[in-house]
């Protein structure tokens, strides 16, 4: 479908409070408006007030593993550098030069000491410090340029290697953010000895989709599996129990909420699984890199799907092959929707695997995570074409005329039948079966709380953990103590630098995990 | 002054040309016409199929991932994708995309072991719907083809997508 021309003049902010209040309204009975899936007063608002302050997902650590490596990424719209500078440390450095704006970043990737602005030369090395100023003597005699290094990113954090920034000044630590989800995160990044590492490049292409369509898919859509994809069980490339029926199946299927994210997950129950990654791998997978539960959790999965507040998305899938005459094996993708417009989403999707698996296997597990996902992906193909279906409704004049909404109520007691799993060792809220919406409900719910709050603050926002409204002024109300220099000194838009704190110091990711 | 071995020579490029684009045609027309399990017959058993990432630096002009792919195929999943483009759930060919392949630039050289490295263009229009939307992808192509009578079977192609970003849903066709 071509793009839909902007109606950005057409909705001004004072239709916010209608759309948000139809929102709300909607949202307490468990549904969505289908507008909400292409509105640009809505894009504007997820912009300024969720993207704008939320921890979302830069790289990996693996992606740049030599000091000098970087590669460009985006937070939403906004062009970063995301760098490993001269010292070792990872920067996420807002790619536009202190002078008159220009981007300094030519290119997708690389490896460089310095980035110099093409236009009049200021030069900074890659720790974002400004070190040259062409004819300084004469033209810029009195410029402090320990004040004008490149903006780093708010805050910069990372976990397990995974890299996030925030362009909020204040609001929870990346540590408060992921909450107890890290038991989850543990299993798909922290088992096997040397870690995980990013195969290649990720996939990206744009796609005419609203990115929470995306979200909501790998926010527990177990229940579009046996359906949308049954191709891939017709054809053998995928195992009954991975891409079958959900709730028809003989595993154990669980949905979880935890902290705001979401994971699914089908499991066998006493047998060793571990995703039907090849021996190699499985001798990789060290009980003592997790707790024993944890370790328990990897052996009997078959599978684990998830989604991280907001747009990250994971995907640690086993029985699943490229050519059903060959082994199948398990590979870990992970994903991220980044909004370009509401009706135009630019997909990223890595494929990972264990550092120390040998090069053939490695390539072996690229192939059948290209084989099912990316853009040629069987399973991902399917799902798009699917998605932009509903982007193309969610504009028409039908839906907003006539309040159409979409219905996320199964899971709830009045809808379906409910079991939780009391005895699950993992945090959080556990279904017994894998037929829910209520995960993607929290999602929405969180978006909404975002959407609904001014990005000055003068709404209490659960997310914030009440610091958004002090973020101005006391930016450090509920950041960890290391992260308020950052939180000061690289402040988004912030003219001001603490003395004798060099650039270099801003939005240092914290040491380990 | 041209002698007649010059002549015979040019002669035979010119005839090998003549052939590889008369292979190409046709395979693209097979494609278009979307008879894919025909497709699959003009492929070697041991065919490699690859189409790389292409990725942005800033002093190469032409840099492609050699890790990273939209294609890294052999016989048995490039089979399974046209069986599953043949199947009654494949949502991303539902209904069938129109395609029209454009194949130019034709440059072929015969190779000391036989085989005829044959380079092109291709420019693919993409339709799909009851819609007015469409999308082309442009690239080069790099095939190693093996002689067979009059025509050849497809030993290697090496896919050079030209987009750095490709702005299409899904790439659900062969290139």
């Amino acid at each position: 479908m071509p793009p839909t021309e902007s109606k950005a003049t057409a909705q001004q902010p004072d239709d916010h409070a209608d759309l948000l209040a139809e929102i709300e309204a909607s949202l307490g009975e468990g549904k969505l408006p289908l507008q909400t899936f292409n509105s640009e007063a809505v894009h504007q608002l997820e912009l300024d007030r969720l993207f704008g302050r939320e921890w979302i997902f830069v790289g990996h650590e693996s992606e740049i593993p030599e000091e000098g490596d970087y590669a460009r990424r985006y937070i939403a719209g906004d062009p970063f550098i995301f760098v490993r500078d001269m010292n070792g440390d990872v920067q996420v450095l807002f790619d536009s030069c202190r002078h008159r704006g220009a981007k300094l970043c030519r290119a997708e990737q690389g490896n460089t000491s310095h980035f110099r602005c093409p236009y009049h030369g200021w030069t900074y090395k890659n720790t974002g410090d400004l070190v040259g100023v062409p004819q300084k003597e004469v033209a810029f005699k009195n410029l402090d340029q320990s004040e004008h290094g490149l903006h780093s990113a708010p805050r910069v954090d990372s976990y397990a290697g995974l890299v996030f920034a925030s362009l909020g000044d204040s609001g929870e630590s990346l540590e408060e953010h992921l909450g107890e989800f890290t038991w989850y995160l543990d299993i798909q990044f922290k088992l096997p000895d040397g870690g995980m590492e990013v195969i290649g490049e990720p996939h990206r292409w744009v796609v005419e989709t609203n990115w929470k369509t995306g979200a909501d898919n790998f926010a527990g859509d177990s229940y579009h599996t046996g359906f949308a994809h049954h191709s891939i069980k017709q054809l053998g490339l995928g195992g009954d129990d991975t891409v079958g029926i959900a709730g028809a199946g003989e595993t154990k299927d669980r949905h979880v909420h935890c902290d705001g994210h979401t994971t699914s997950t089908r499991m066998v129950e006493g047998e060793e699984v571990f995703m039907t990654y090849p021996d190699e791998i499985v001798d990789l997978f060290n009980p003592d890199n997790v707790t024993a539960d944890q370790y328990r959790a990897a052996k009997e999965a078959l599978s684990f799907t998830g989604s991280v507040f907001p747009n990250l998305a994971f995907l640690n899938f086993g029985d699943i092959t490229d050519d059903p005459n060959k082994d199948v094996t398990g590979f870990l993708g992970l994903r991220k929707w980044r909004p370009l417009g509401p009706n135009k989403t630019e997909i990223w999707s890595w494929a990972f695997a264990p550092k120390r698996a040998s090069e053939a296997t490695k390539k072996r597990i690229y192939k059948v995570y290209m084989s099912n996902f990316g853009p040629s992906g069987n399973f991902e193909q399917d799902d798009v074409s699917i998605w932009n279906g509903i982007t193309d409704v969610a504009d028409s004049t039908f839906a907003r005329h006539h309040d159409v909404e979409l219905n996320y109520q199964m899971g709830t007691e009045e809808m379906s039948e409910v079991a939780y799993d009391e005895e699950w060792p993992g945090p959080g809220t556990v279904y017994a079966i894998n037929l829910e919406e209520v995960g993607m409900q929290k999602f929405h719910d969180q978006w909404f709380e975002h959407l609904s709050t001014p990005r000055d603050g003068t709404a209490m926002s659960r997310e914030c953990g009440g610091g958004c409204g002090s973020a101005k002024t006391d930016g450090c109300g509920s950041a960890k103590t290391d992260g308020c220099g950052s939180v000061k000194t690289g402040g988004y838009g912030s003219t001001k630098t603490d003395d004798g704190e060099s650039p270099s110091e801003r939005g240092r990711p914290e040491d380990g995990e | 002054m041209a002698t007649n071995t010059d002549r015979e020579s040019e002669l035979d490029r010119f005839l090998l040309k003549q052939r590889v684009e008369r292979f190409l045609y046709e395979e693209a027309a097979l494609l278009d016409r979307r008879e894919q399990t025909e497709w699959l017959a003009l492929l070697d058993e041991d065919v490699e199929y690859k189409a790389p990432l292409r990725i942005t630096r800033e002093h190469v002009n032409d840099n492609f991932s050699r890790s990273a792919y939209y294609f890294d195929e052999d016989y048995g999943s490039l089979e399974a994708r046209v069986q599953r483009f043949e199947s009654e759930y494949a949502w991303s060919e539902r209904p069938p995309s129109r395609t029209r392949r454009f194949v130019t630039n034709v440059r072929a050289t015969e190779r000391d072991d036989g085989t005829v490295d044959a380079r092109s263009y291709l420019l693919l229009y993409y339709g799909q719907g009851d819609s007015s939307s469409y999308t082309f992808l442009a690239g080069r192509r790099e095939d190693v083809l093996r002689p067979n009578g009059e025509t050849f079977t497809i030993a290697k192609r090496h896919v050079y997508l030209d987009h750095a970003v490709p702005k299409i849903d899904k790439i659900s066709v062969f290139l």
